[in-house]
């Protein structure tokens, strides 16, 4: 569980401002991080995780968990992502789902717990232990944000057209060895 | 890849730049965040958008954009226009509202008030580009707010 309000009788539409701040303290760098990993630049991103905020708000009346406040803040930070991500002519996929429609009707996506720095830190010792090159190929995404595949391909001494379809195997095998071999959240 | 599995690779990048402090959130993502909750309408109605093909995150180009939104009978059209970078939005509400009506034009930073013309009509100039949301406040029922909408040049 990444959030618990102090009082879980208290329904969602009473949150105040010191509890609003606690949810924010908990998850904008978090949400931030979602942003940036689903592929935005910063004042893309910036804007996607103010509309998950914006999209609590206007629903926090008709969600009634609060223990799922969290995964709901993640997922709707990567959807709404998806969505400016495509708007601004990016390329992904899968169909950003129809979060601008139906906000409140949004499933979590079940894995949002992962989005931890403690899981994190573990997670870099899984990656150390694939084979180039995707090491090196994952490292360098995970800590330069604004990389560009010509970059990566330069840095790596690759073509450009291969960084997409290695970055893609990279990506699987982590998480396969991942499903071989869990990390505990 | 299926979508789990793209959400997944985005979770893992994301967890792996926050262990490694690679990527620090901007100093306003946390203003912009609790500005967010003044934003709040109790009780109002969340009209929905009524033209899909229209209605969305709108990257406006200097070129109108129309959106429209639904709450039971009341409708309101959101034109926004995006000129020398500030955010212009022109609209109507309907059916045509009472005397005692008003609709504030809503952005995170700042909140125009407007007395629609007796056919419904409003304007607002001078707003940051960003997201923008109308709320229609009439003395016959409770708030009526739209979705929030992303606007940028």
């Amino acid at each position: 569980m990444l959030f618990e309000v102090h009082d879980e009788s208290i329904p969602l539409d009473l949150l105040d401002d010191h509890a609003w701040s606690e949810l924010v303290a908990c998850f904008d760098s978090r949400m931030w991080a979602v942003a940036r990993a689903a592929g935005l630049g910063a004042a893309d991103a910036a804007d996607a995780v103010q509309g998950a905020w914006l999209r609590l708000v206007e629903s926090v009346d008709r969600i009634r968990d609060p223990q799922a406040i969290g995964a709901w803040l993640m997922t709707t930070t990567r959807r709404e992502a998806l969505r400016l991500g495509r708007k601004a002519g990016q390329e992904f996929p899968t169909d950003p789902p129809d979060l601008y429609e139906h906000p409140t009707l949004l499933t979590p996506d079940p894995t949002t717990e992962i989005v931890d720095a403690d899981y994190g830190r573990t997670l870099w010792s899984r990656v150390s232990r694939l084979d180039e090159p995707c090491r090196t190929m994952l490292r360098l995404f995970a800590l330069n944000p604004d990389a560009r595949y010509a970059q990566v391909a330069s840095r790596m001494q690759i073509p450009v057209g291969s960084v997409g379809p290695t970055k893609i195997r990279c990506s699987a095998k982590l998480r396969t060895l991942l499903a071989e071999d869990p990390l505990e959240c | 890849m299926s979508a789990d599995d793209t959400a997944l690779e985005t979770y893992l990048l994301a967890a792996m730049r926050l262990a490694a402090h690679a990527d620090p959130p901007p100093a306003r993502l946390s203003a912009d965040a609790m500005a967010a909750l003044s934003m709040r309408l109790p009780g109002s109605v969340v009209a929905t958008p009524a033209d899909l093909t229209a209605a969305s995150g709108a990257r406006s180009d200097g070129k109108p954009q129309m959106h429209r939104f639904a709450a039971g009978e009341t409708t309101l059209d959101v034109e926004t226009t995006i000129t020398e970078g500030r955010l212009e939005i022109a609209g109507q509400v309907s059916p045509p509202p009472t005397p005692d009506a008003y609709v504030e034009v809503r952005t995170p930073h700042l909140t125009k008030v407007r007395v629609p013309s007796s056919d419904g009509q409003f304007a607002v100039t001078g707003l940051p580009p960003g997201w923008v949301s109308v709320a229609y406040h009439r003395p016959s029922g409770p708030p009526v707010v739209t979705r929030w909408l992303r606007v940028r040049a």
